[in-house]
């Protein structure tokens, strides 16, 4: 479990972080979220003891991580940004050298070693020197720092970023894994990853946070309308009429028009108002024959933006306000 | 502490910096070898390890500690370091015994030149041993000298040159004052080689040590904060 309590870190007149407090509970995989410069790696540098917060306390698994900090960091299992490594080393040097660091007991690290090396698949490689490997492989093998010793919490810091798109579905399957065994908070700016993965997720902004829930609430809450993707037939062309027959339709919009005679339309009602049924009982009667009809889901990328934009008005009304006293 | 030592003296083998420092000592070693033995048909090996000392250490001091913390830093690595259960002071001191290692090394290499000294005439080996001795508390406080200026920087030219500076420097200070002659740590090292284990050199070499180790722990745990 993880007690972020009003974190605040500053530089200079800079503030970074200001005044975040979230609690992880145990097993919960959460995503932290938001552009760049939002204050993801600080937040995250900060959990794992790297960098000391100006404000505010935190704790891991009840230890507090700047008075209990040994106990604290060997709580936790850390894959910094840009994947930092000894290029020098060999893969299973780096993990026995991360090993021994996590004081893992000597009796135990050989056969430690070699479980983490597995569970990342890089019992191949790891005789390879670092330096010699591929992105994918040194994000695996940075990942494998983190593993090793069991910590019951991990940190992935951007754990994706680099990866072609096989490597991220290997990397993201793993970390579901892992979701079931560790407490993990993962920062991404990669949307569809994070609400494919995550149980929470933590937005921030400008050093604050905007929102904390589950992918799907988010997605819910930030919808504003109800949109249709349908695709029909239309030969004598009474799509355009069909404003006035169903009345709750507040646009209606041609998007695309198929080689094979069929249109796809766009229709938005309202937030509450679900025009399928009404649709389907409508269209039949007019001569015009449905190919599809499907919701336009909304994603936590509209989300997203939604909430940023939204801090951010707030903050432009705020100091225009003040530059009007 | 133990796998900082064991990691950070691999790595000076696995890169060329251990050969390249282990060389350049022998090879200052052998030219003085031959200036104050072979050339003058001397067996008195005491300024031998002086000379090395005031002029090696110039060059092998920061080849040995310009990356101690500025690469770590520029690699990020320092993450990993900095984020794992083992305090800061382990970490400083693991890295400082590493580099001692390497001048370790030489120094049971430069048994070579009592055996070749021995060859010619019965010399006593006390005075060698006390070179020795002398010689890794005046490594200690020149290297101590390169961790604080490798923790102040994330280049390592930078720290090399500071490193270099700092030491050539000091040996000029006392002509501008007595006081300062105390900062040259060369002036620590003249009893050793003639056999004599003075306490004031000693005191000198290990407080001059601490003062700096010191300095570069305070460094790196104010990373912490001003990072």
């Amino acid at each position: 479990m993880i007690e972020v309590k009003n974190v605040t870190k500053k530089y200079g007149n800079f503030t970074a972080v200001d005044c975040i407090s979230f609690t992880v509970k145990d097993g919960e995989i959460v995503g932290l979220l938001g552009p760049n410069g939002a204050g993801k790696s600080t937040t995250m540098n900060m959990l794992t003891g790297f960098i000391e917060p100006t404000e505010g306390t935190i704790n891991v698994n009840g230890y507090d991580i700047m008075k209990k900090t040994k106990k604290a960091k060997k709580q936790i299992g850390y894959m910094p940004e840009n994947v930092p490594l000894y290029m020098e080393l060999t893969v299973k040097e780096f993990v026995s050298y991360m090993a021994e660091l996590k004081l893992v007991q000597r009796a135990k690290r050989k056969e430690e070693v070699q479980n983490v090396l597995k569970e990342t698949g890089l019992e191949e490689v790891q005789n390879k020197l670092i330096r010699n490997l591929s992105r994918g492989y040194k994000q695996r093998v940075s990942m494998a720092g983190a593993l090793v010793g069991n910590p019951e919490v991990l940190i992935l810091d951007e754990p994706t970023v680099g990866l072609d798109p096989k490597q991220i579905i290997e990397i993201r399957n793993l970390v579901k894994k892992l979701g079931k065994k560790h407490t993990v908070i993962l920062s991404s700016h990669i949307l569809s990853e994070i609400s494919q993965i995550c149980e929470r997720v933590i937005i921030l902004n400008k050093g604050k946070i905007v929102a904390i829930d589950t992918p799907q609430t988010l997605e819910e809450k930030t919808k504003e309308k109800n949109i249709l993707l349908l695709t029909v037939e239309d030969k004598e062309e009474k799509m355009s009429y069909l404003q006035n027959k169903i009345k709750d339709i507040q646009k209606l919009e041609m998007i695309k028009d198929n080689e094979d005679g069929t249109k796809q339309y766009q229709i938005i009602s309202d937030r509450e108002i679900d025009l399928r049924k009404t649709l389907f009982e409508v269209l039949p009667k007019e001569g015009i024959t449905i190919f599809e009809l499907k919701k336009a889901e909304t994603t936590l990328e509209d989300a997203f933006i939604k909430l940023v934009n939204q801090t951010e008005k707030k903050e432009e009304k705020k100091t225009k306000k003040g530059g009007k006293k | 502490m133990w796998a900082i030592i064991k990691k950070e003296f691999k790595s000076y083998f696995l890169s060329p910096i251990g050969y390249v420092v282990v060389g350049i000592l022998l090879l200052v070693f052998s030219i003085f070898f031959y200036l104050t033995s072979v050339q003058v048909g001397s067996v008195d090996l005491s300024s031998l390890y002086y000379y090395v000392a005031l002029y090696g250490l110039i060059i092998a001091a920061p080849i040995l500690t310009m990356r101690m913390f500025a690469e770590e830093r520029k690699n990020g690595t320092e993450q990993l370091i900095l984020t794992a259960p083992i305090s800061i002071t382990k970490v400083v001191f693991g890295k400082l015994i590493a580099a001692l290692g390497v001048i370790v090394i030489t120094l049971l290499l430069s048994f070579g030149y009592y055996a070749i000294v021995c060859f010619f005439a019965k010399t006593s080996v006390i005075p060698i041993l006390t070179s020795m001795l002398g010689f890794l508390l005046i490594s200690t406080a020149a290297i101590s000298v390169g961790m604080l200026a490798s923790s102040i920087t994330e280049n390592q030219i930078i720290a090399a040159i500071i490193t270099i500076a700092f030491l050539i420097m000091s040996i000029f200070l006392e002509n501008i004052n007595e006081l300062l002659a105390n900062l040259s740590i060369i002036n620590f090292y003249e009893k050793f080689p003639s056999g004599v284990i003075s306490f004031t050199e000693v005191a000198g070499l290990i407080s001059f040590s601490i003062v700096f180790i010191g300095l570069t722990i305070i460094v790196m745990q104010r990373r912490k904060i001003s990072h």
